[in-house]
């Protein structure tokens, strides 16, 4: 199984039924282990050793809990079961059996003391130890000759030991980030449950807090510098001898060292603005209201505000009016047309009464023996202007209805009697008497 | 004035901060002690800015928890009353800045917990119907929206009086003139009292502002102009 198969991991966690269920007294348990095994050297524990620790952790974390021996007994076998602690011994029933840490209980406590915060102490430490090594690195790169002497000698060496320090220093600022967000809780807190009487105590968290990061801030501005200096030694050499990886790992380190470095100025600049911002409420919040009434009364206004509403006042200076540039004005020429005597005499026209003419025409055509309304309405139509039909032709329908007997099927079929026009046709069966 | 830093009223008027801090206080802005800069020159100048703003109409006050701030009296300065909606904002404001909890983030606090205080405070109806007093009835969603809408409304001209700094989309930075909404409590005495005291010094006015938080985006309180 590999790291990069995600696919089988899981599967494999799946079928072990794999879980970690750990309970504080199981991690002081373990943690009081690695403590013991690492001070006294000690490779493996015996189960009466086990026992003895895990009564003294009891006795920390749950002081009123009975039959520890008992509960001992069930720690380590459950811390077993998770692949906690493992027996080593091999004797099985014979006698008592040996037990040491797995690398997951190594790595889970170390993990939590990996998080500790940056101190002065660790931090002093941490930066004397990387400077030493910066130096000795510098001098070794100065005799380096060879790519395999800058490889082991140089590169190795800033990559892991050098990596591994500051990496060491990051990891215990952001110990110290946590830690302080933790002391703006409990100050929050401490205001929470005792406002007045948490002065005192709020105020000594706040220096402390203030003094601590002032001096880490001054430790790191002033090693910063050196080891830039070193590494940017180190960096020059590289690049005389044409040797890009190691010129690459010392720029990688001073750029964590750069974030060090701007760590420092901004958590120094960030806490004094919350020292500051808490100075300002503890004078004028919480020592001129030490009773802290005015929460009180001042919800109790919002919630009555329907009921005596007010309104502040506020200066309000009108906005100033912006005049527009000036223009010259455009003079638009009125709309008119020249005068003139539009009116013209009458003249004298031959009348047009062709609607008139259509029953003439329609009797002429019977005269002549046309038989069908659609007979009727081409031979009229043809004597008129396209425009007309329409309206002719109903006309002519209507003649003809007057002036002979029609006749029509019960379907009337239709007949096209001009170009865009079609009639239902009815059948003349002879005129009508004139009355 | 403990320093004396400048000796007349020309000097006040010459020093290059002078134009920003006028503007600011005409325009009703409140200036403390965040400014930096400006709040030192008007602790510098206040000897010789009061009378000055005095012949204008206005009274220029400086408050213990250390703001400044324009207060027309006259007919000569503008000046205009806050809305129903900055009122209630600003209230609710005033308490976060009460609240320890806000103090745990360096003054820092969001405009989710705004809401849930003014809605907590006041009852969701309440909310809407003060906020919106011309609309009888109101469909859930939309009214959530326009409450929303107000509420943003409201931060944004609260902003431009100084009263809070908007810092990003979801968080504000609120100042200590805030607690100019927490003035008719500030003391022991009943709070009606107090309040006709802050109508008699021209601070407040009572009752109703009914054409206040009229429907048009860019509405403001009723303005009062000379």
């Amino acid at each position: 199984m590999t790291a990069s198969d995600p696919n089988r991991l899981i599967a494999s966690l799946v079928r072990d039924q794999v879980n970690l269920d750990l309970k504080t007294a199981d991690v002081c348990f373990l943690a009081g282990l690695y403590l013991r095994a690492d001070k006294a050297g000690l490779a493996s524990f015996e189960e009466d050793l086990l026992i003895d620790l895990f009564e003294q952790v009891c006795d920390v974390v749950e002081p009123a809990a009975e039959n520890p021996r008992k509960r001992a007994t069930h720690a380590i076998q459950r811390l077993r079961e998770q692949r906690m602690l493992a027996r080593v011994d091999g004797a099985g029933i014979v006698r008592a059996g040996e037990y040491a840490l797995t690398r997951l209980a190594a790595a889970v406590i170390e993990y939590f003391l990996a998080d500790e915060a940056l101190t002065r102490e660790s931090l002093s430490l941490l930066t004397g130890t990387l400077r030493a090594q910066l130096a000795d690195i510098l001098a070794t790169a100065r005799k380096a000759h060879s790519d395999e002497d800058w490889r082991q000698r140089v590169v190795a060496p800033l990559r892991i030991t050098v990596g591994d320090m500051v990496a060491g220093i990051e990891r215990r600022q952001r110990g110290l980030d946590a830690q302080q967000e933790e002391i703006q809780a409990e100050i929050a807190s401490l205001l929470s449950t005792d406002w007045f009487s948490a002065i005192d105590r709020c105020q000594s968290l706040l220096d402390a807090t203030t003094h601590t990061l002032r001096e880490l801030n001054e430790i790191l501005l002033r090693d910063t510098h050196h080891f830039v200096a070193l590494l940017q030694d180190i960096q020059a050499l590289a690049v005389s001898a044409e040797n890009v990886e190691a010129e690459e790992a010392a720029q990688r380190v001073i750029e964590h060292v750069d974030r060090i470095g701007a760590w420092g100025g901004a958590r120094q600049k960030a806490w004094s603005e919350y020292y500051q911002y808490v100075h300002r409420y503890l004078r004028d919040v919480v020592r001129l209201d030490p009773d802290r009434a005015l929460s009180q009364r001042l919800r109790d206004q919002i919630a009555d505000w329907e009921n005596r509403s007010f309104h502040l006042f506020v200066a309000h200076a009108g906005s100033i009016c912006l005049l527009r540039p000036l223009e010259a004005r455009v003079e638009r020429p009125a709309v008119a047309r020249p005068r003139t005597d539009r009116e013209t005499e009458p003249a004298w026209v031959e009348t047009e009464n062709a609607l008139a003419d259509i029953e003439v025409m329609v009797s002429r055509a019977l005269d002549e023996g046309v038989d069908t309304l659609a007979g009727l309405t081409v031979q009229v139509l043809a004597t008129l202007t396209d425009d007309s039909q329409y309206v002719v032709a109903g006309r002519i329908a209507d003649a003809a209805a007057r002036l002979a007997r029609l006749r029509s099927s019960r379907e009337r079929p239709w007949r096209e009697v001009g170009e865009k026009l079609e009639v239902e046709d009815w059948t003349v069966q002879g005129r009508r008497k004139v009355e | 004035m403990s320093d004396a830093v400048f000796d007349s009223l020309e000097e006040v008027i010459v020093d290059e901060r002078f134009p920003e801090v006028d503007l600011m206080l005409r325009r009703g802005r409140h200036i403390g002690r965040d400014d930096g800069s400006l709040y030192d020159y008007l602790v510098e100048a206040q000897a010789l800015l009061e009378p000055f703003y005095r012949r204008f109409g206005g009274e220029l006050i400086q408050q213990s928890d250390g703001y400044f701030y324009l207060l027309p009296s006259g007919e000569r300065l503008g000046r205009r009353q806050l809305s129903v909606g900055e009122m209630l904002v600003g209230q609710v404001l005033a308490l976060l800045y009460l609240d320890p909890a806000t103090l745990q983030h360096g003054g820092m606090a969001t405009r989710e917990a705004l809401l849930q205080r003014l809605s907590g405070l006041l009852g969701t109806d309440a909310l809407v119907r003060t906020l919106n007093p011309r609309r009888r009835k109101y469909d859930e969603r939309i009214a959530a929206e326009t409450v929303r809408g107000k509420a943003d409304e409201a931060l944004r001209k609260l902003a431009d009086l100084g009263f809070i700094d908007v810092v990003d989309a979801a968080r504000l930075r609120l100042r200590p003139a805030l607690m100019r909404f927490a003035e008719p409590v500030r003391g022991l005495a009943d709070p009606s009292d107090a309040l006709e005291r802050l109508v008699a010094r021209g601070e407040v006015l009572l009752g109703d502002a009914n054409d206040m938080d009229d429907d048009s985006g860019d509405a403001e309180g009723e303005e009062v102009l000379s």
